[in-house]
């Protein structure tokens, strides 16, 4: 574990904290270990943020630094666009929950996972672009187009704006308002990126270091050509991580887990209880049956839909056939992995991750798989467990 | 009246429980083909569906059952060991496993699900489990207490049977024995 800048002053300015994943992809690049890097730049504003496949430094100088109202998601779209690293290798910056999904579609053969590179990147959670501006207008009292930057820290959402001012409010306070994280950002466990090849983040970067180093975690041996790319060209230097940084990186990751828990908590206790089925139907039959939420889920990796049969869901009703969500819940939870992308593009407002997460953390115990963790454990339901004599 | 139609609702006020029963046709369906020769007397309430194997049932297949107005969806197979393909039992038993915790999430009592291992000798097996299997159904009520108006055929309160899309006529059923009948899902 390492404290880690870019040498390169460019770099260092324009990355988040020291700009050491910028500088570690543009080494990997350089030393051909990857075609390219599947990146997240900013668009128009901090409130637009789309993949975008960097194959240049120039690029990926372009696309450094972070963006917390861009909830994108990359494992499908390396799937869909990039033909799942099948004959192409390429580094992409994760958080958890990408890092999770690119495992599970591996899984499914959708992706290669030799091929890819991830590097990982703490996450405490990413915000919705409309409500955010909202919130910002609303709560901060300020023009959501003049801030510049925006961070959550030490359990507040810190947002800095065009003349240099800082404003903070508890993340408490504003999610208990509706707005904040998303709600799927709330219940994460997973805040650390620990299933991906390097795990870094500004958690746990102490003293003269803190918001100009990056902590680096090497998880395996990718991780480390990685890294050992970039110091071998002098991209970036590393330095120990005190023990007191790790200390401190394990507490706020302990916070996280422990709010994300109690946030699981009272978002499930919706729907439990009496009349479970009909009080999860009094959502789900909402529904207008447009099948965005099969096209972004990184687990729906099916060719041919099994909803798609009439005997099964039939066409032309609307809401459509309990068996639409039935199939659709049965197939994709005990992979999900809470990326939220379900609930955000559905048009009608089901939380459909709230659904799909409280189904996939009830049968997880039976079923004894954690999603996207390991790279070696079978998906449920693939092979025979036991053998009964 | 013949017994098919005492057993069948005839009457609106007395519910009589609609148990889907998926039977392997090496195994179990042999089994109670047994207890139809031997004339042995079990409730006619099992609407018996014949598969190849019980590896062959997708558990989407039990959830549709539910939705079609059954109260208990009952999966009979091989023992372990005995599976003519091998193995299909063992992919039916994680597949079960995994649907009792997904009945469960999804708010209807995983007790409706019912899955047992009968041989082709066992018809006495056979008729125990169908006595005990229908004490039980009558015990956790119609589906609509679990599922609501999202079971086709039943009103939300449960008061109206008979509808259900797999129900079958009582002269489909002879002398109550458990010839297959093909039901309107699938």
């Amino acid at each position: 574990m390492y404290y880690g800048r870019a040498t390169d002053q460019t770099i260092q300015k324009r990355g988040e904290c020291g700009g050491v994943i910028t500088a570690v992809l543009i080494a990997a690049l350089e030393h051909k270990l990857i075609d390219g890097a599947l990146v997240v730049k900013r668009g128009e504003s901090i409130y637009d943020g789309a993949p975008f496949f960097a194959t240049t430094r120039e690029e990926l100088i372009e696309a450094a630094g972070s963006l917390h109202c861009a909830p994108t998601l990359s494992a499908k779209w390396i799937k869909n666009n990039l033909s799942g690293a099948r004959d192409m290798r390429i580094a992409v910056t994760c958080k958890p929950c990408d890092a999770r999904a690119i495992i599970e579609l591996s899984k499914r053969n959708q992706i290669n996972l030799d091929n890819v590179y991830m590097v990982g990147v703490n996450c405490g959670g990413t915000m919705r672009p409309e409500p955010a501006r909202e919130m910002f207008r609303q709560f901060y009292e300020i023009d959501p187009d003049d801030v510049v930057k925006e961070e959550i820290a030490k359990g507040k959402l810190i947002v800095v704006t065009k003349d240099g001012q800082h404003k903070e409010l508890s993340i408490d306070t504003l999610e208990a308002e509706g707005y904040g994280r998303r709600t799927n950002c709330q219940r994460c466990e997973y805040n650390i990126p620990r299933m991906a090849d390097l795990a870094c983040g500004n958690w746990g970067v102490i003293g003269d270091d803190a918001g100009q180093a990056t902590f680096i975690e090497v998880r395996t041996e990718k991780g480390q050509k990685l890294l050992d790319a970039a110091t071998s060209s002098r991209a970036v230097t590393l330095t120990d991580a005190p023990p007191e940084g790790i200390a401190l990186r394990e507490k706020l990751d302990a916070i996280m887990v422990k709010m994300a828990r109690k946030a699981m908590a009272t978002q499930f206790a919706q729907f439990d209880g009496e009349h479970k089925f009909e009080r999860l139907f009094a959502q789900l039959d909402k529904c207008n049956g447009c099948r965005d939420c099969i096209d972004v889920c990184p687990i729906c990796s099916c060719v041919e839909c099994f909803t798609n049969q009439e005997l099964v869901v039939p066409k032309d009703t609307l809401p459509p056939d309990p068996m639409f969500h039935l199939t659709r819940l049965m197939h994709v939870s005990p992979s999900c992995v809470n990326c939220g992308q379900c609930e955000d593009v559905c048009p009608v407002e089901i939380p459909l991750a709230t659904i799909t997460h409280m189904v996939q953390s009830s049968v997880q115990e039976t079923l004894g798989y954690v999603p996207g963790q390991s790279t070696t454990d079978a998906i449920p339901l693939s092979k025979i467990a036991e053998v009964k004599a | 009246m013949s017994q098919a139609e005492e057993g069948m609702v005839t009457d609106a006020r007395q519910w009589e429980p609609h148990i889907l029963t998926f039977c392997c046709n090496w195994c179990s369906y042999a089994g109670a083909d047994g207890a139809g020769v031997a004339r042995m007397q079990y409730p006619p309430n099992a609407r018996v569906i014949r598969v190849m194997c019980t590896g062959r049932i997708n558990p989407l297949f039990i959830v549709k059952g539910f939705l079609s107005g059954a109260d208990m969806v009952m999966v009979l197979g091989c023992h372990f060991g005995d599976c003519h393909y091998l193995k299909g039992n063992y992919t039916c038993d994680m597949r079960m496993t995994y649907l009792k915790a997904y009945l469960q999430a999804i708010g209807i009592n995983p007790d409706r699900l019912y899955w047992d291992q009968i041989s082709a000798s066992e018809g006495i097996k056979f008729t125990e489990t169908m006595h005990k299997i229908v004490a039980k159904a009558k015990a956790l009520g119609p589906i609509a207490n679990d599922v609501g108006a999202h079971a086709k055929g039943v009103h939300a309160d449960g008061s109206q049977q008979g509808t259900a899309a797999f129900d079958v006529q009582a002269n489909d059923v002879q002398d109550g024995s458990t010839d297959a009948v093909t039901p309107d899902i699938f």
